[in-house]
C-alpha cells in the first residue's frame, strides 16, 4: 500500500528565505538559490530525521523556475563586457537543488525537474503516478513530490510525501485508478493545499486528482 | 500492470547529419570536424546544426518540423516529452533587452508540440545533461504501468550564448576539441541538436531493458571522482534489466573530454565490470555535448549504428591516460550488438543508465 505521510504548503517573503534555511539547518546554506531553499526547507519539514537516510526520490515542478536569475545572467551575457559570474550561472541550472540539498537528505537517490509550460496547470498526476509506480517496484522507500516557485514578492512550496509503508498518522493512501469519481480536484499548482483542507474536512472517503489532459487514470486519495 | 517498453522509431538532427542513418553513415566515415562559436574575444569549437535561419525561433521551427517529418505521423493525442537545459533562452538573447521573459519556463514546449502537430499531454523535464534519460524514464515508466501506450520523447538544445559563457566561466570549455578518456583531454566541446524517439507498448526492433537515474552531489559540476554513485546507477540498472555485467556487450559513454568526469566515469565503469570490459565508445567528439538533448541525440544515433551494424571509432582519443587506463574504441566494428549500455553524466550532479536490448 502507498500511503501519504505529509502535506505541506509553505508560503516566504523571499527575504526571509535565508533565515528560514537556518532555522531549519541550524546554519545557513551557502551559495544557494532560492529554488534550492525552498527545496531544503519543504524537504526537511515533510521528512523527520529518522527518514532522511531512507532511498529517496525527489520530484519535482516548477512553474517560474529560476526566472529571476536566468533574466540576470541574459542581462550579464547581452549587456555587460565580461563572461557571467560562475555563480549566476550556476543559479539558472535547477538541476542542482537536488544535489545541493543531497547532503541533508543522504537517502536522496534521485531526482526529476519539471517545468511548467503554463500557469494554469501543473503535473501532480505525473509526479504522482511516478512515485506510486516507483514505489511498488520498489525503486525507492519514499517519493517527495514538489511544486517550487518563486518571484520577486514571494516564494512557495506545496509538498506530497508519499511512502511505501504507513507511518502512525498517515491521513491517507493512494493508488491509480481507472475511470472518474464525482468527487475530484484539478491538477493546479496549490493541489496539495486543497488536498490538505480535504483531509481536514472529514466528509468524503475518497478524493480523485484528474489531468487535464488525456491521461487514461487517476490518482485516488483514500483516507486511512 | 506492467509491459515492455520499445523504441518504435527515432528521429535526430544534429551537426553529423539530417537524420540517424546519414549521422551513423557520417560516424562510420570518422567526420568529427565543428565550427566555431565567439563569445566577446574568445572562440570556442562548437557543432552546430546545418541550417542557415538566422531567427533563432524560425531556425527552432525548421529543427523541429524536420524531426517531426523524421517520426512521421503520428496521433495528434501522442502525449509529448520534452528534454532541454535551454530551452528558448537564445531566443530572448537575440531579441535582447528589456528580456520579456514568459513567467512558465517551460512555455517554448507549447510551441513545440504546435509544431509537431501533438495537441495531446505535454510534459518538459530539465535536469541538465541527463534531461532526455529523465523524460524518457518518465515516459516509459506510465507506458509499462498502462497509463498510455506510446509517446515521443523529444531533446532539443539550440544554440545560446547563455549556455556557452556559463561553462566557458567555469572552464569547463575545450579550445581544441573533445578528447574522451584521453590523456591530452582539457573540457567539453558544446553542440546543437534535436532528436526524439517514439516510445510504444507494441514490440519493436530495441526495448529498453532497464534504466535508472540517480544523484551525486558531491559537487555542483562533476561527480565523486571514485565513481561510486556512477557505478550504484549502472548496476541498479543491470539488475532492473535481469542482466550481468557480462552481458553487456558494448558501452556507450558520457565521455566528452572533461578531465574530472571522464576519470569517475572510468573509476565506476571498473568496479561494475572489472575484467569484462565490453568495447566502449563516446560519440561526443563527433556531435558536440549537446547537453539536454544528449541523450536522445545519442541513442537515436547509437541505434542506427547498431541497426547497421557499423560501430564507429571514437573520435578524438590517440593517447591513453595511465589514471584512467581505458580504451575506447579507435577502430570501428562490424559486430552484431543485443545489448547495450548508455551513460549520462550531469552536470548539476544527475546521472543515468540505460540498457537497450534487441529483440527478435
Amino acid at each position: 500500500m502507498i500511503v501519504l505521510t505529509k502535506t505541506l504548503s509553505q508560503c516566504f517573503v523571499p527575504a526571509d528565505l535565508p533565515a528560514a534555511v537556518r532555522a531549519a539547518l541550524g546554519k545557513p546554506l551557502r551559495r544557494a538559490a532560492p529554488l534550492t531553499q525552498l527545496a531544503l526547507v519543504g524537504a526537511l519539514a515533510c521528512l523527520p530525521p529518522e527518514r532522511r537516510a531512507l532511498p529517496t526520490a525527489l520530484l519535482w515542478q516548477s512553474t517560474s523556475g529560476p526566472r529571476l536569475e536566468t533574466l540576470t545572467l541574459l542581462d550579464e551575457v547581452c549587456s555587460g563586457s565580461a563572461e557571467p559570474m560562475p555563480y549566476d550561472f550556476l543559479a539558472t541550472q535547477p538541476a542542482i537543488a537536488a544535489a545541493q540539498i543531497q547532503t541533508f537528505l543522504p537517502g536522496l537517490q534521485t531526482a526529476m525537474h519539471l517545468p511548467l509550460d503554463n500557469e494554469e496547470t501543473a503535473h501532480w498526476s505525473l509526479l504522482l503516478s511516478l512515485a506510486v509506480t516507483w514505489l511498488n517496484e520498489g525503486r525507492c522507500a519514499q517519493v517527495l513530490c514538489a511544486q517550487l516557485d518563486h518571484a520577486a514578492d514571494a516564494a512557495s512550496g506545496h509538498w506530497l510525501a508519499l511512502s511505501r509503508t504507513p507511518l502512525e498518522n498517515s491521513p491517507a493512501c493512494l493508488q491509480l485508478t481507472e475511470g472518474t469519481s464525482s468527487n475530484s480536484l484539478p491538477d493546479t499548482p496549490n493541489f496539495p493545499a486543497h488536498l490538505a483542507e480535504w483531509l481536514a474536512r472529514n466528509d468524503s472517503q475518497t478524493l480523485s486528482l484528474h489531468s487535464p489532459v488525456a491521461m487514461r487514470l487517476a490518482v485516488e486519495f483514500a483516507r486511512l | 500492470m506492467t509491459r515492455p517498453v520499445f523504441i518504435a522509431k527515432t528521429a535526430l538532427l544534429c551537426a553529423r547529419g539530417t537524420s540517424p542513418a546519414t549521422v551513423a553513415s557520417a560516424l562510420w566515415d570518422g567526420e568529427c570536424s565543428a565550427g566555431q562559436r565567439k563569445l566577446g574575444e574568445r572562440a570556442f569549437p562548437y557543432f552546430a546544426l546545418p541550417l542557415n535561419e538566422a531567427d533563432w525561433m524560425r531556425r527552432a521551427e525548421q529543427a523541429i518540423r524536420q524531426i517531426a517529418g523524421q517520426l512521421g505521423p503520428s496521433s495528434p493525442e501522442t502525449p509529448l516529452f520534452v528534454a532541454s537545459s535551454s530551452f528558448q533562452v537564445g531566443h530572448f538573447e537575440q531579441l535582447g533587452a528589456p528580456f520579456d521573459l514568459p513567467f512558465a519556463a517551460a512555455s517554448f514546449s507549447q510551441k513545440i508540440s504546435e509544431w509537431m502537430g501533438l495537441s495531446g499531454a505535454r510534459y518538459s523535464f530539465s535536469n541538465a545533461c541527463t534531461s532526455g534519460f529523465s523524460a524518457l524514464d518518465a515516459a516509459r515508466s506510465i507506458i509499462a504501468t498502462g497509463l498510455i501506450d506510446d509517446a515521443i520523447v523529444l531533446g532539443v538544445e539550440l544554440a545560446n550564448d547563455s549556455t556557452l559563457a556559463g561553462f566557458a566561466t567555469m572552464e569547463l570549455l575545450s579550445r581544441t576539441a573533445g578528447r574522451p578518456f584521453d590523456a591530452r583531454r582539457d573540457g567539453l566541446v558544446l553542440g546543437e541538436a534535436v532528436a526524439a524517439v517514439h516510445l510504444r507498448a507494441k514490440p519493436a526492433t530495441w526495448r529498453i531493458a532497464g534504466l535508472r537515474t540517480g544523484l551525486d552531489g558531491y559537487s555542483t559540476t562533476g561527480p565523486n571522482p571514485d565513481g561510486s554513485r556512477i557505478a550504484d546507477v549502472a548496476v541498479d540498472c543491470l539488475n532492473e534489466a535481469n542482466l550481468k555485467a557480462a552481458d553487456i556487450e558494448l558501452i556507450k559513454l558520457q565521455a566528452a573530454g572533461s578531465p574530472g568526469t571522464d576519470l569517475a566515469e572510468a573509476n565506476a565503469l571498473r568496479s561494475v565490470f572489472g575484467q569484462q570490459m565490453p568495447p566502449l565508445l563516446s560519440l561526443k567528439a563527433a556531435l558536440g555535448h549537446t547537453l539536454g538533448a544528449s541523450g536522445m541525440a545519442e541513442l537515436a544515433a547509437l541505434l542506427a549504428c547498431l541497426d547497421a551494424d557499423k560501430i564507429p571509432a571514437t573520435a578524438g582519443f590517440t593517447k591513453v591516460d595511465p589514471e584512467i587506463a581505458l580504451f575506447p574504441m579507435v577502430d570501428r566494428s562490424t559486430a552484431h550488438i543485443e545489448r547495450a549500455l548508455l551513460n549520462l553524466i550531469g552536470f548539476g550532479g544527475g546521472l543515468a543508465s540505460l540498457i537497450v536490448e534487441r529483440q527478435g
